[in-house]
This record gives C-alpha cells, structure tokens and sequence, in this order.
C-alpha cells in the first residue's frame, strides 16, 4: 500500500512499488488521505470534489502506466491521516506501506519528519518502509 | 470517494483533464462491435506519446524510404532497351553509356538533395524548400509534381512488381491487374496500422533483393568475363521492333528520358527526414547517400548484364522483363534461385509502393496544415498515421493501374517529368537558400545545387519534350489544375479565418442582440413539454408553431394549449397543401420582415423537442419531421437550431 499526497516523493514510491511488484505480480494500493477539519462532518463531500486529491491518484495511475503496471487508488477521508492509513492496511491485510518523506527542515535547522510517518511507523503491523527525499544541495 | 472522472479522464493539471482510452469507445454495440472489428485490422489505437518509438534508424528507413529508388533498376534499363532498340545493333550498345549517364545524373541529384537534408531538417522536401525560397505559386507547383509523382510511383511499382510475377509464372497473367490492386489494398491496410510496423514488414524484403540483385551482377560479371556472351540477332530484333528509326540523337535522348525513372524517388528521404532518429538530418543525408551508391551499382550492373547477355523485353501473352531475362541467364531458366531472385523483385516493387505511402500523406499533411489540402489531411488516425492521405493515395493509384491495364511501360512517360520538376525547383530553391543565409562553406554547398539544378532543368526540358505525346501532356495539364485546387482551398480558409478572426486586445462583452425562440409542436407530449420548459430558460419570447390542413383540430389545441401553457403564444398555420417545411420556414421569414429595419435583427432559436429512440429500429418511426426541418434550416441566417431529446426512461 502507497501513500501518496502530491509530493515530491510520489513518483518515486510508485516507480519503486510496481519494480517490487512486478515479478511477484502483487497487488498495489495508492490510497490518498483528505484530512477533514472538525468544522465539517466527516461524510461532507470534500474529497470527491477536490480536484486537487484527484489529480494526486491520477498521478500515481500514470506513473504506474510508465512502468506497465496497474495500481488500484482509494481516496479516503478521515479526521487524521496516519490514523487512516493504519487502518486502511489493517483493513486490506497490506504486506507493506510505502511512504514518501520529503526533506524537510523546521526553523532552526532540525530535520522536520512531521507526525503521519512516526504514527504509521508506530502503529501499522505490516512492514513499513519510509523513502526520504533526497537532500537538496546546500543541506546539511 | 467516488471518483466518476477516473474511468474516462485523467487530471494533468488545474482544470486540465486527459481522456483515457475508454472515452473514445463507442456507447452502442453496433459502434463496439465497428471499433473491435477495426482494431484488429489496424491495431489499437497509439496515443501520443507513443509516437517517439516511431521515429525510424538508418537501417530500416533505408528499406522504406530507398526501396522506391533501389527498385527503379528493375524497369529502368528496360526502358532504355525498349527506345534503343528501334535504331537496332548500334543503338543497343548505347545502353550501357546511357545508364551510366544516368547514374552520374543520380551521383549530382543525390550530393544536391544531401545539402536538401541538411538545410531543412523538418522535411516537406521540394516543397519546403521552394516555399522557403520562392514563395507560393512555386511550391505548389513542386508540391503538385510531388503529389503526382508519388502516385505513379504506386501505380509504377505495382505494375512492375505484377510483370515480374507473370515472367515468372505466366498463368497468372490473366489476373494481374487484380494482384495489383489487391497488392495495393494491402500496402494501405498496413500503412494504416502506423509507420513502425511498416518498418517492420518492409525492412526485409529490401535488403533480400539487395543481396540477391548484387549476387545476380557479381555471378553474372563473372560469366560474362569468362566468356558466356551474347549478341543481339536480327531476327530478335526484328520481332521486337514495332518501327525502325536511325541511330539518331533524339534516340539517344529518349532512350536517356526513359532511363531517368531510376532518379525517382531519390526526394524521399528529403522529404522524411523527421522520420529518422535523432540527429535527423545528419542521418538522413548519410541514407541518402547510401542508396545513391546502392542504385547507380544496380542499374549499372544490370544495364551491362542485359547488353551482354543480349536480352530484349518479350511482347507476348505473358510478358518477359528483361531483370527476369537476365536473372534466368545467370541462375538458369526455371531454377530455384530464378523464382527466389523473381520474388524477392516482386516483393521489393511491391514494397517500393511504400516509399509514397509514407511520403504522399506526410506532404499532405503539411500542404493542410499550410492551408493548401482540406484538413482533414493533416488530422492523424487511431495508429499516428495520416489516415485519409493514406486512402486517398491508395484509391487513386489503383484507379490508375486499372486504367492501364497493369502496364508500367504505358505509365513511365507520366513519371519522369514531375520528378525532374521537382529535382529543379528544389535546386534553384537551394541556391537562393545558400545566397540568403551564406553559412561558412556555402560556396562549396552553392556550387553543387547549382550542377544539381542544371543538370536536371536541361533533362526535365528534354524529358517533358521527348516524352510529350506519349503522355508527359497530361502531367503538364495537371500540375497547374491542381496549383489551382490547391490555391481555391487557400482562399477559402484565408476568407474563413478572416470571417472567425476575434482582436485579442478586446474584452468579448455579454450577449447583446435579442434572442426568440421557435418551437414547432406536433401537438402536446411530454417531449414538448421538455421543449417548451427548455425554451423558457432562454427568454421570455416563445412561441409555439402548429402547421396543420385541420384547422379545426388546430384550435381544439389552442384551447388546450392556452391552458396548460398560459404565457406560450401558440401560432396556427394552415397549410391547405399538407406541407410543413414550407409553411414553417415562410412563418420565420415573416417574423424577419416583421422585425423592425432600423434594430439588428434577432437570433431566431428554433427550438426541435426530439423522442430519443431507444432501439435502432426505433429511428425509422420518430423524428423523420424534424430531421428534415434540421437539414432545411441549417445555415440559414440569424438561426440557431436546438434540439430538446426526450428520454422515456426520464
């Protein structure tokens, strides 16, 4: 299972996905995450409306395209993204989650890993593997 | 989430959507069933960006671009033998000096089109380059001998591809003409299937005669130097002389005419040079090159073969050519690697077809997108290829090999005068080019399209002269029928871009004349009711058209009408004949002549409520009216039709 949200790591776990599935003819998820803020109902029809979360999942389709595989996107909506990618694997029985995690840094200069990643990492009971972007040039 | 664009779309960007392939699949299982039974035939559909894998190496675009040329050495000495022989012994030794005449023709033609190849990297050939230099009238000449030429090379190659078939198997003589055009429908079926495949089916076969033709002259050589000679007979000559003339320089000079076929197609690469990969000109030019020294190999090896082996073309039921004569003296009569060397000629004629069906829509195509061609040339189809310059070529070159007969010989006089046309204009275009942009090196590059450019103006003048009655005429008199076309089509998309033409510097401001809207009603359904529901949400002028010869069933629906819809106007209009269209579109010319002179006059909506049919049968029984009111009013002024359909399961 992917997690995909439009960044710079996208292509990279997808390429990378379909590369480890393809001689095991595997199943890939790319499952995007539309965090819905407590002013709205969690059913509000946010997700399905955004072109923005669309074109996140038609991304990772094309990707897959280039590399002649298939993948099977899911566009969530939840109150919390880790959260619902723990579930999400648990529910369709994942035997890894991929996670893009580009280089950040907080002010100050700390390495900035966010909390989606330290939730998945801690609660998912599948495999995890984190694909960090590459450092820019100048970083530390 | 749902997500109802993903099966037929694709965002790429904001607000910017790409249909998949499941948007173009027809909804109806007739249209499926049409679009499953073509992708078979043609293949599936290529998008886009599936064109970089198209793009064609030296080696396979020498088969396709080059077979035209290479297997011109399978007629062109035949031609030669056919004129001199008329002027007996003495003339028939000049064959040799002839083709070799020719083929330094080729070696000027060949180093001129390399400099083409090079200056003009987006191909278009001929064309391109005049239009670059000369402006339009001269280009469309070149473009017009262009077109022709890559007809008769169809037609030519054909015809000469089904003689080598009958020389070898003469039964088949009476069903050539069908094996061309069949050979033909094939070529256009696999031409519509994309350029890679055609690569594919054609690189083949082009190096099999290489390899057999240049085998043939080496085998041959060596017979000849050992001694196996022949020499012409005054009975054989006397059976192939239909006249006798003097060994004159006229003669000479036909018999050069005739044997100049083999300088065509030497255009071809010019003209596809975006074809190749990457560096396209680069490659191009050094193909180029190779097939000029390939072809001069050939026509002269087997000019020195037919003169030594003394062979003439046989005139009979079944035809004998003289490739066929010569490749029976060295493999022997009947043997296996005569009927190889005979199918591997045949094959490559065939295939030499190709070289026009990859160049013809390609220069169609820029010809429409220059305004030249309707446009629908330059629109590609399901597989990247140029599909109705494809077909178009396809139907015309069959027509021609019907019209002959399947005689190449009776074709040849139409060949070589376009073709030399071109040569000319391209190399005097050249020299403008080189004059104008004078790059380091260009008095070297001047130089050699200067040779190139009078060396073939003196030979299309003697081509066009000699060749005249034979047949050259009718080329004369369709190179400018078709400038004409061709300049007619210009005007009138000059004149339609002009009409559309909106300044970018304005704001387009909102909806400005009055609108009313027109509904002609059968009487009162629930289609009308659409209709009329539909009509109100375009203004408050509406009114309702009942044509009837029953007047007094018309206002029993007034009243009805006047009910239900209370602020509809219904018009009642009598037609003591039973005609609708008539009386209707009279009613909307009356409403124009009622509407105030000194105002603009008003968009006139006519408003069509249409039962969809549900079945295909279904169409027969419904909306044959307003079908037929659609067709009269299409095109008329100030009139905008629209059609309200009415579903069933609504």
């Amino acid at each position: 299972m992917l997690a995909v949200n439009g960044g710079p790591t996208d292509r990279q776990i997808v390429r990378l996905a379909c590369d480890l599935a393809k001689p095991w003819k595997s199943e890939i998820v790319a499952v995007h995450v539309v965090e819905i803020d407590w002013t709205l109902p969690l059913d509000a029809d946010v997700a399905g409306r955004s072109e923005e979360a669309q074109r996140v999942l038609d991304f990772a389709e094309a990707v897959a395209e280039e590399s002649k595989y298939r993948v099977q996107v899911v566009l969530l909506q939840a109150r919390d993204v880790g959260a619902a990618l723990v579930d999400e694997a648990s529910e369709r029985n994942a035997d890894l989650v991929v996670l893009g995690l580009p280089y950040r840094t907080r002010f100050g200069g700390d390495f900035e890993i966010g909390r989606t990643i330290p939730y998945v990492l801690k609660n998912t009971q599948c495999s995890v593997w984190v694909v960090r972007q590459a450092m820019l040039e100048g970083s530390p | 989430m749902e997500r109802p664009h993903a099966a037929y779309f694709r965002y790429t960007g904001r607000g910017q959507l790409k249909a998949k392939p499941a948007a173009s699949l027809p909804t109806t299982p007739a249209g499926r069933l049409a679009a499953r039974l073509k992708s078979i035939a043609l293949g599936r559909p290529l998008a886009n960006e599936e064109e970089a894998g198209e793009r064609l190496s030296k080696k396979k675009a020498l088969a396709i671009f080059s077979s035209d040329a290479i297997s011109s050495s399978a007629y062109a000495t035949e031609e030669i033998v056919r004129v001199l022989v008329l002027g007996g012994v003495a003339a028939l030794a000049l064959s040799l000096p002839v083709s070799i005449a020719i083929a330094l023709l080729l070696g000027v033609v060949a180093f001129s089109y390399r400099q083409v190849c090079i200056a003009y990297p987006t191909g278009g050939g001929s064309y391109s380059v005049s239009k670059a230099n000369f402006g339009k009238i001269a280009s469309l000449v070149a473009a017009s001998a262009l077109l022709i030429d890559y007809t008769l090379t169809v037609a030519v190659s054909t015809s000469s591809a089904v003689e080598q078939i009958v020389s070898a198997v003469p039964s088949v003589a009476p069903i050539a003409v069908l094996i061309g055009v069949g050979a033909i429908a094939l070529l256009t079926i696999g031409n519509l299937r994309g350029l890679r495949e055609a690569g594919n089916i054609f690189a083949v076969p082009t190096y099999l005669f290489l390899g057999a033709a240049l085998l043939t002259i080496v085998l041959g050589v060596i017979q000849v130097l050992g001694g196996d000679q022949a020499a012409y007979t005054a009975e054989q000559l006397a059976r192939q002389q239909s006249s006798v003339e003097s060994l004159s320089m006229i003669l000479v000079l036909r018999a050069f005419a005739s044997g100049a076929v083999a300088l065509t197609g030497t255009e071809a690469i010019a003209t596809g040079v975006p074809a190749f990969q990457p560096p396209e000109s680069r490659n191009a030019a050094t193909t180029l090159l190779v097939m000029g020294v390939l072809l001069a190999t050939l026509f002269i090896g087997i000019t020195f073969l037919a003169v030594n082996f003394a062979v003439l073309p046989i005139e009979q039921s079944a035809r004998e050519t003289v490739i066929a004569q010569v490749a029976a003296h060295v493999y022997g009569d009947g043997s296996i690697p005569f009927f190889l060397f005979q199918a591997f000629t045949a094959l490559l004629l065939f295939l030499a077809a190709n070289t026009s069906f990859a160049a013809f829509p390609r220069l169609a195509a820029v010809l429409a997108q220059d305004g030249f061609f309707p446009r629908q040339f330059s629109f590609r189809g399901d597989r990247l290829a140029f599909s109705m310059g494809i077909v178009v070529l396809g139907v015309f070159a069959a027509a021609l090999v019907i019209a002959v007969g399947g005689h190449t010989h009776t074709l040849i006089p139409l060949y070589a005068v376009g073709v030399f046309t071109d040569f000319t204009i391209s190399q005097a275009g050249m020299i403008r080019h080189w004059l104008r942009e004078r790059p380091p090196g260009w008095r070297y590059r001047l130089a050699i399209n200067a040779i190139g450019c009078v060396a073939t103006a003196v030979v299309a003048i003697v081509v066009t002269t000699v060749k005249f009655v034979d047949g050259a005429w009718l080329v004369i008199l369709l190179i400018p029928t078709f400038v004409g076309l061709m300049m007619f089509v210009h005007r009138q998309y000059a004149e339609q871009a002009r009409e559309l033409h909106v300044r970018d510097d304005i704001v387009i401001p909102g909806p400005h004349r009055s609108q009313r809207v027109v509904i002609p009603v059968p009487g009162i359904n629930r289609a009308v009711v659409q209709a009329v529901n539909f009509a109100r949400a375009i203004g408050p002028d509406i009114r309702g058209v009942y044509v009837t010869d029953d007047i007094e069933g018309g206002e029993e629906l007034r009243h009805r009408w006047e009910r239900q819809f209370p602020e509809v106007t219904l018009v009642l209009v009598e037609s003591p004949f039973r005609a609708f269209i008539g009386p209707f579109v009279a009613y909307l010319d009356v409403l124009d002549r009622e509407w105030p002179a000194e105002q603009e006059a008003p968009i006139t909506i006519v408003v069509l409520p249409e039962y969809v049919a549900r079945h295909w049968w279904d169409r027969l029984l419904y909306n044959q009216t307003a079908k037929r009111l659609k067709a009269t009013l299409v095109g008329r002024e100030h009139t905008v039709i629209a059609d309200v359909p009415y579903r069933r399961d609504h």
